[in-house]
């Protein structure tokens, strides 16, 4: 791989490190940038398969509830450490991502009939859970408080979640980079780009989606296993369909097949939505969605592209123009 | 024999669209299949490629059953399709999207002899190929996904429709590339609506009708067919 290709990363992510000195580790301000990187994660995560293989996915909720549950019932249960509940966590997560995109793919699922089939996939297993008394139920399982252990990976403060977020966003970057500069990148545009004509061409259309979906879902699951461990508790609510749609919306606005925009796009974005909840939102609770929802309106109106061929367009002025594919 | 297809059935959902197709296509030959629009002859093309499944009867391609693989094994195999109104890669440039066709591995490793062979046959690709394909006109796209089809190599290239869409004078262009292509032994199944044309060119030709066979023989001689003039030819 070209070393340059990661200096942006590099570069993205020294900057996000000095986040929470410069909010003066203030416990509220560093959970909600935990939660933004929680979103990064997730929404960078997506591009592969949103953004490069072109297919609208909204599992993102049942690969978050997944996460947490596998991470929280292995932890509550039978007390493993939660850096194997992690991992854990992702390979469930393949697991049913394999199974609804091996059924998806086949037969031929595509557009809104498969983003339908992937919300679907969120409800169900919310309901399942709900019903599923070994792990809980309806009822809220708490995590052990072991504060401060290592091995619990338990904190009073959201500061160490921040780096592991940030950490798991480098990872999942880095994997849009590689993915990109692969023979599976390539295969993915092909897909994107026209999947018919791809497929006759030699392009394994259903193998690429699948892996592609795979890479993704395995990342969704181990933020979703971190969500948990910043919340403290497992619960049926953590298979979340908002959670689907946020991500797909963000993934849209911050520019398809882009890397680094779709994450970018969810910190400013997702600051705009803190910030007015905390003001238009303390004045009369529910509006500030109201104005959130305008400027995603007006943003995807006035540059339907997506925010990156915004920073595209400001970068083109500051340098020579370069031509890339995508 | 290249190709041969033997007596498949295939279903659209519930409704049966193509019975008991049996037909052949021999190495350096070029066979026409003529019919009126919704006749079956796409479906039968697309059958051929994997894209559908036959639920019965066989498709031997180079000594070796090929019906029930996916369309990118198929495409391994040897076939290349050229689909109904092109499917270019909007997006990439001229050359890009040549560069695509040859993804097979066999292809790849001759990719730059094949572009030049192509651009050979098709000069004006050539001229063009910085530009993005979603602004080439209807006849250079029509080039364009012909030459796609031929970048893999294939021992067989399937062509669905190229004259569809053209203007008469585009058309005449594409038939005499067609020509071309077999004139340097390329081995092709051509599926036509214009069939004056189609005929006019071919080695051998089938009609298709409400997706049976109803009539083949040579190219010249179903020109002549009494029944192929009055249906087709207007005559």
């Amino acid at each position: 791989m070209d070393i340059d290709k990661l200096k942006p990363l590099v570069v993205f992510v020294v900057v996000l490190c000095f986040l929470p000195p410069i909010l003066g580790f203030n416990n509220y301000y560093v959970l909600i940038v935990t939660y933004i990187l929680f979103y990064a994660v997730v929404v960078s995560a997506w591009n592969i398969i949103g953004g490069f293989a072109g297919q609208l996915d909204l599992g993102a909720g049942a690969y978050v509830g997944l996460g947490c549950y596998a991470m929280g019932t292995l932890l509550i249960k039978w007390n493993v450490t939660p850096w194997i509940g992690i991992i854990a966590s992702g390979i469930v997560s393949v697991f049913f991502a394999a199974v609804i995109g091996y059924a998806a793919f086949r037969f031929g699922l595509k557009e809104v009939w498969y983003a339908l089939a992937t919300i679907a996939s969120v409800v169900v297993l919310q309901k399942f859970f709900l019903v599923w008394e070994e792990v809980g139920g309806p009822a809220e399982r708490y995590l052990p408080v072991k504060y401060g252990s290592i091995y619990y990976l338990r904190f009073a403060t959201y500061t160490p979640y921040y780096y592991i977020l940030l950490a798991l966003l480098a990872i999942s970057i880095f994997i849009n980079i590689w993915v990109r500069e692969s023979k599976l990148g390539f295969d993915l545009l092909a897909v994107r780009e026209n999947e018919e004509a791809a497929e006759m061409l030699g392009v394994d259309a259903r193998m690429s989606k699948l892996k592609a979906l795979m890479i993704y879902s395995f990342l969704t699951g181990v933020a979703g296993a971190l969500y948990a461990l910043i919340a403290g508790y497992i619960h049926p609510s953590q298979f979340d369909n908002s959670i689907s749609l946020e991500v797909a919306v963000l993934g849209i606005v911050g520019g398809l097949g882009s890397i680094y925009s779709p994450p970018a796009s969810v910190f400013i974005l997702h600051t705009l939505s803190e910030y007015l909840r905390s003001t238009i939102g303390a004045w009369i609770p529910g509006v500030h969605l109201i104005f959130y929802g305008v400027v995603l309106m007006v943003t995807l109106i006035f540059i339907p592209e997506g925010l990156s061929s915004l920073f595209k367009k400001l970068s083109l002025k500051y340098k020579p123009s370069k031509r890339e594919i995508g | 024999m290249l190709l041969e297809v033997k007596n498949i059935d295939v279903y659209y959902g519930m409704v049966q669209v193509l019975w008991g197709i049996s037909f052949n296509v021999e190495k350096g030959e070029l066979v026409t299949i003529v019919g009126s629009n919704g006749a079956g002859k796409t479906r039968t093309l697309l059958t051929i490629a994997g894209m559908k499944k036959p639920r019965s009867g066989r498709i031997i391609f180079n000594g070796k059953e090929i019906n029930g693989l996916q369309p990118h094994q198929v495409a391994k195999k040897g076939i290349s399709l050229v689909p109904e109104g092109r499917r270019l890669f909007p997006n990439l440039t001229v050359k890009e999207n040549l560069l695509m066709g040859a993804y097979i591995k066999k292809a790849r490793e001759k990719r730059d002899e094949t572009l030049k062979e192509v651009f050979e046959l098709f000069p004006r690709l050539e001229e063009r190929k910085n530009q993005v394909a979603r602004t080439l006109s209807g006849g250079e796209a029509q080039m364009l996904a012909i030459a796609r089809g031929l970048m893999s190599r294939p021992l067989l290239l399937m062509l669905d429709e190229p004259s569809l869409g053209l203007a008469p004078k585009l058309v005449s262009e594409v038939f005499r590339s067609i020509e071309k292509l077999k004139k340097v032994g390329t081995t092709i199944l051509l599926v036509e609506q214009n069939v004056a044309k189609g005929l006019e060119i071919a080695d051998r030709g089938y009609v298709l009708e409400n997706g049976r066979i109803v009539l083949q023989g040579e190219g010249k001689e179903l020109l002549v067919n009494e029944k192929v003039r009055k249906a087709y030819l207007a005559i």
